[in-house]
């Protein structure tokens, strides 16, 4: 793989560029040894690599603005990085020598409870936002599973979701305020603690941006009241078109769970060989309900989700009796990806959305395709979304294997589009799906998001090479998707 | 403007419509254009921006003119009614998401939604005239934002007609999307000044199963407001709204400051919340149906005859100290930090106006929220700034991403924050 950090120009002025930088940060904030670069050389996708020149840990806003501003002078492009858990290859510099990282930024400024807002730096890791309110009985909604690490600004970058979005929305649905630093060095504020935009939305525009907006350095977070109690229920099924058929009835029942997460057969075996959870060998599908919500209404809202799972035909339905079962039940929803590992040497993990009522077609779709590529694929995803990640499982070895992942990858996602779905549910364009992006959007569509991007970064220098495919500007995917936690 | 000119304008774009959908305003749309324009299709209105851009002819949605009716200096010259595309583009019931065209009003698609037990939850006043392309082009909301959020949360797709006549779309109909920058978020609150919303997709929620309303008097502001929000920390209210005595005489309640609190969810679960009530002494509880009527009365309130009405957002808990220092009538969204704040009758002089809208810009300013004007007598408005002005970084933004969209200015210009 060619170095897609560095350019030549660039590339000769590194030193002096370092030492301008350390005079910013501190000696301690600038890296420029290949060995300690080589961390930052790809994100969760590890298709393509490639090492920053130079990595900077900014520790403030003024940091962040002055080493923007020298890079700036220099014309030189930066790559903003979080926690480095995204999936889609966000933080891979391509032709962006500088990565600026705001790990160091770490610290919640303040919990306002009467407001229900937190704000914190960008570099804050997610669980610690609820973590930091949970004693006084609120939580921050956005859970993705890489919770434990990734940043607020990576999810601010990403707009991330995660299980128990299907009732509480996105990042972008509680993010009320950022602090953004724009390329070139200026500091903007967008929104604020208000709950009404003064002006253009310009926030919102930069919540699933991927960093190409500039580097959010702060951000006001809306938090919720801990629901009273929930209920979680396991609902078995022979085969994945009675689960699904029980997932569009259960919403249109007019019930809204927290969450509504499906596993077919291949990661039933898996997860049960790993787990031990008790899910029956020959079970075809299987749902994981949660509903939270009141007390006086969750027993009575619990059955009906097992009468209506019934009637769709569900063989079993059994209610987690305690903390402990609840445990187990998510366990095996949330490391149903390292179970899938015990089955082959690779696995690659798809993101691609379809209308609700479309799952059973795309799981046909999908089925069709594991047998035309020759290739086991398992399903283990958000049902309540229409949010899939199948996962295909292949050999890294056999070069033909690796082909037919890719192309069945890519045929999975052309499948989600005609059914009038979408390319990415939570895992961002970033450089994997950007030559998927014209089976989405014409060309209109992406000029016009184009200009979009250039209000915030008119030089370009923001993560460039991300998001809108450009001639010549894409990274070639020449290995499949690998592990991902959702 | 001389009707020479409004002929020779109206005759250019007659081209390019069918004639007869070429007209001059009539009733509550003089003062928002001076010759009105139905469009067919999406094709027939890039038509017409062509046009409009080639002969620098200002041009504004008629779903947003007629929102900022109310507020602007003059009319624009050509408003742009959606009136013939109204209709359901598809609406899958088991998937919760529907998409229309920009014209239909949001009473009929509720009405359309309503067959299915389901809704899309944004409840502005008088949902009957108020077009899916208003709704969203100047970001409304109602009581209801409290608990489904509003516009910006349950947009996930639309098309709309930008500069060149481009047909331009974001966003889809799946209800988690992240392909592709929001386009959604720029256009929701834009008022018509990037381009022109023809389609819309939205996430729907189910109509809860039982809704009631609990009212509970109080004497002093502060306490109602204090209350409301020690409610909304116990139970996940619907809405809640403190009104101020004006319009609590409405619900006849003359003289107090009226809590509105409403829960929704089973029987087992309203019995439940009924009780987390009995803290506030004298509340008492509405049944279904006058619940329902009274929810569409709060939703519908009319501030007028006022001479300034406008809207003010801070921090929720900041909203009561706010909103009494300012002095006026108000109907608080008191959890939400949303209030809309009026002065009856008339200022004996406009100088009055400008002081009254000043004093509450500073007090808006020091809860760290901002105001903007909703209504004001045509005799003031020329006095007045209808919008805040944003921090100066992000006004730069904002005049850069309308120099992007819309090159030629023609688009609602001159009536958005730092007279965009």
């Amino acid at each position: 793989m060619e170095n897609l950090a560095a350019d030549s120009q660039s590339a000769a002025e590194l030193p002096a560029l370092a030492a301008e930088l350390a005079e910013i940060v501190g000696a301690d904030g600038v890296v420029s040894h290949l060995s300690e670069l080589a961390v930052y050389e790809c994100d969760g996708w590890t298709i393509a690599k490639s090492a920053p020149d130079l990595l900077v840990l900014p520790r403030t806003t003024a940091h962040v603005s002055g080493v923007l501003a020298a890079l700036e002078r220099r014309g030189i492009a930066f790559v903003p990085r979080g926690a480095g858990t995204g999936l889609s290859g966000g933080c891979l510099p391509v032709n962006a020598p500088v990565t600026v990282c705001t790990s160091r930024m770490n610290h919640i400024v303040a919990c306002d409870l009467a407001n229900r807002r937190v704000e914190v730096e960008s570099g804050v890791v997610n669980i610690n936002v609820t973590n930091a309110v949970k004693a006084a009985g609120y939580f921050y909604a956005p859970d993705p599973s890489s919770q434990a690490a990734c940043t607020i600004g990576g999810n601010i970058a990403e707009n991330s979701g995660g299980p128990h979005t299907l009732k509480y929305g996105v990042t972008t649905n509680h993010v009320l305020g950022v602090e953004l630093v724009l390329a070139g060095g200026e500091v903007v504020e967008l929104g604020g603690p208000a709950d009404e935009r003064l002006g253009y939305d310009l926030l919102g525009a930069v919540v699933g941006a991927e960093g190409t907006a500039g580097i959010v350095t702060r951000a006001t977070l809306r938090i919720l009241r801990e629901p009273q109690s929930h209920r979680t229920l396991l609902a078995i099924f022979a085969d994945v078109e009675r689960a699904t058929a029980a997932v569009s009835a259960i919403i249109a029942a007019g019930i809204i769970p927290g969450a509504i997460e499906m596993m077919d057969q291949l990661i039933i075996r898996a997860v049960e060989a790993a787990f031990k959870v008790g899910f029956p060998a020959d079970a075809g599908a299987v749902l994981i309900v949660e509903i939270d919500g009141l007390e006086a209404g969750l027993g009575e809202r619990a059955e009906r989700i097992a009468r209506i799972a019934t009637e769709a035909g569900a063989v079993e339905v059994k209610l987690a009796r305690d903390e402990g079962e609840r445990a187990l039940l998510w366990k095996a929803r949330k490391r149903a990806f390292g179970a899938v590992g015990r089955l082959a040497p690779n696995y690659a993990t798809q993101d691609g959305v379809v209308p609700r009522t479309r799952l059973p077609d795309i799981l046909r779709v999908i089925t069709m395709l594991s047998r035309h590529y020759n290739l086991a694929i398992g399903n283990v995803f958000h049902a309540g979304d229409g949010n899939i990640h199948p996962i295909v499982l292949y050999d890294e070895r056999d070069p033909d294997q690796v082909r037919r992942a890719i192309e069945v990858g890519r045929e999975i996602l052309k499948a989600c589009v005609e059914m009038g779905g979408s390319l990415t549910g939570e895992h961002g364009i970033g450089v994997e799906k950007q030559q998927e992006m014209p089976l989405l959007f014409a060309p209109e569509d992406l000029i016009v998001m184009s200009e979009l991007r250039r209000v915030f970064d008119p030089t370009g220098h923001a993560n460039p090479n991300k998001v809108i495919p450009q001639p010549g500007g894409c990274v070639e995917v020449a290995a499949p998707r690998r592990q991902a936690p959702l | 403007m001389t009707d020479a000119h409004l002929d020779k304008v109206e005759n250019a774009i007659r081209g390019l419509l069918d004639a007869e959908h070429v007209r001059r305003p009539r009733g509550r749309e003089a003062p928002a254009a001076r010759i009105i324009a139905e469009p067919r299709d999406s094709d027939q209105m890039a038509a017409l921006v062509r046009q409009c851009e080639s002969e620098r002819t200002a041009l504004a949605p008629l779903g947003a003119a007629r929102t900022l009716g109310e507020i602007r200096r003059a009319p624009a010259m050509i408003g742009v009614s959606l009136a013939r595309m109204d209709r359901i583009v598809t609406y899958e019931p088991e998937d919760m998401t529907v998409i229309a065209e920009a014209g239909m009003t949001l009473g009929a698609l509720n009405r359309r939604l309503a067959e299915h037990g389901q809704r899309l939850p944004l409840d502005p006043s008088n949902p009957g005239a108020t077009t899916l392309g208003a709704l969203i082009g100047a970001a409304q909301a109602g009581p209801l934002r409290l608990s489904e959020g509003t516009a910006r949360d349950l947009l996930i797709g639309l098309r709309f007609v930008g500069h060149e006549g481009r047909l331009v779309h974001g966003g889809g109909r799946v209800v988690k999307n992240v392909a592709g920058y929001d386009l959604m978020k720029v256009m929701t609150g834009s008022f018509g000044t990037l381009g022109i919303i023809t389609e819309v997709a939205f996430k729907l929620r189910p109509i809860p199963e039982g809704y009631t309303i609990g009212l509970a008097p109080f004497a002093r502001a502060s306490d109602a407001f204090g209350a409301a929000l020690r409610l909304y920390d116990a139970i996940p209210l619907v809405h809640v709204e403190v009104l101020s005595p004006a319009l609590a005489a409405r619900f006849g309640h003359p003289d107090v400051f009226l809590l509105m609190a409403a829960v929704a969810g089973s029987a087992g679960e309203l019995e439940y919340q009924r009780r987390c009530f009995s803290g506030l002494g004298g509340a008492f509880f509405l049944d279904s149906v006058r619940a329902v009527e009274t929810y569409e009365q709060l939703r519908d309130l009319e501030f007028a005859p006022a001479a300034i009405v406008a809207q003010l957002a801070t921090a929720p808990a900041e909203l009561a100290r706010c909103v009494e220092g300012m002095g006026a009538e108000f109907r608080a969204h008191a959890a939400s930090g949303v209030a809309q704040i009026f002065i009856g009758g008339e200022f004996d002089r406009p100088a009055q106006a400008v002081e009254t809208l000043a004093r509450w810009r500073g007090a808006a300013h020091a809860a760290r929220g901002h105001l903007r004007l909703l209504a004001a007598a045509p005799a003031l408005r020329s006095e007045l700034d209808f919008f805040d002005q944003p921090p100066p970084g992000a006004l730069k933004l904002m005049r850069r991403l309308k120099a992007a969209f819309d090159p030629a200015g023609i688009f609602n210009p001159g009536c958005f924050v730092g007279g965009i």
